[in-house]
């Protein structure tokens, strides 16, 4: 990864900006039910591999500011919900995603379903997922 | 479907190029798109930059986004399939170099 950054910014004319954009590594993917005038928190979804992914590519952000390739411009994060309609739609949902892919918890997936069997009727499930962005500029 | 939108593990359009603006512009600038996929980042800011590079080395997902350029006529994007290892060291510098989940 570090390279990949380095070859980037060999193209790069100083000052010019190294974006990236990437699921926040401690903040996982959360999963709730959702009604009129209810939410109810179910799970957060985990992902051992990728998580070693966002730690190598954290690393590898600071490395090359700490070597003098990038001044830090800033860092935020930010979330976004996707809104499902029934527990069956979440294996479409994770399929969708680029492996290594979330999965639910031990139980988590069983106590989806259950709390959905009492929800109330127009309930639906909440997905939030949470974003970085980090901007690193080229040094002269 | 969700809500009668295509379900979709990525965020809304609009969400990760207001993130960007918070610190760079990219309209009338040189961008370099490290593993753009299928081009679903790329031709939401495309219209606005003055040239774009973007590669990905999944050829199915460069057929697509070169579908979905031809299909909004856009002319500044270059999509290749290969990955930053295969970028010439030298050539014009870019203004912007983006890796959209790719990093």
């Amino acid at each position: 990864m570090v390279h990949a950054l380095q070859r980037a910014g060999q193209r790069l004319r100083p000052g010019g900006a190294l974006i990236s954009l990437r699921p926040h590594r401690t903040w996982r993917p959360a999963i709730a039910i959702t009604a009129p005038g209810s939410r109810l928190p179910v799970a957060r979804l985990i992902n051992p591999r990728f998580d070693r992914n966002l730690r190598a590519a954290e690393s590898a952000l600071e490395r090359v500011v700490r070597e003098g390739w990038f001044t830090l411009a800033g860092a935020r994060s930010s979330r976004y919900r996707i809104y499902l309609q029934r527990p069956s739609q979440m294996r479409s949902y994770l399929e969708l995603i680029t492996p290594p892919r979330p999965r639910f918890p031990p139980g988590a997936r069983a106590s989806l379903y259950r709390l959905w069997s009492r929800a109330p009727a127009g309930a639906r499930i909440e997905v939030t997922e949470y974003l970085v962005i980090t901007v690193l500029r080229r040094r002269s | 479907m969700t809500d009668g939108r295509l379900l979709s593990a990525y965020p809304p359009d609009g969400l990760e190029l207001r993130l960007i603006e918070r610190f760079t512009s990219l309209r009338q600038k040189r961008v370099l798109e490290i593993g753009c996929g299928d081009g679903r980042l790329t031709l939401q800011y495309a219209p606005e930059a003055a040239f774009v590079l973007a590669f990905d080395p999944d050829r199915a997902s460069i057929d697509e986004a070169a579908w979905q350029q031809a299909n909004r006529r856009l002319g500044n994007v270059d999509f290749r399939v290969g990955s930053i290892e295969q970028l010439p060291g030298r050539g014009a510098p870019f203004d912007a170099a983006l890796f959209g989940w790719s990093l």
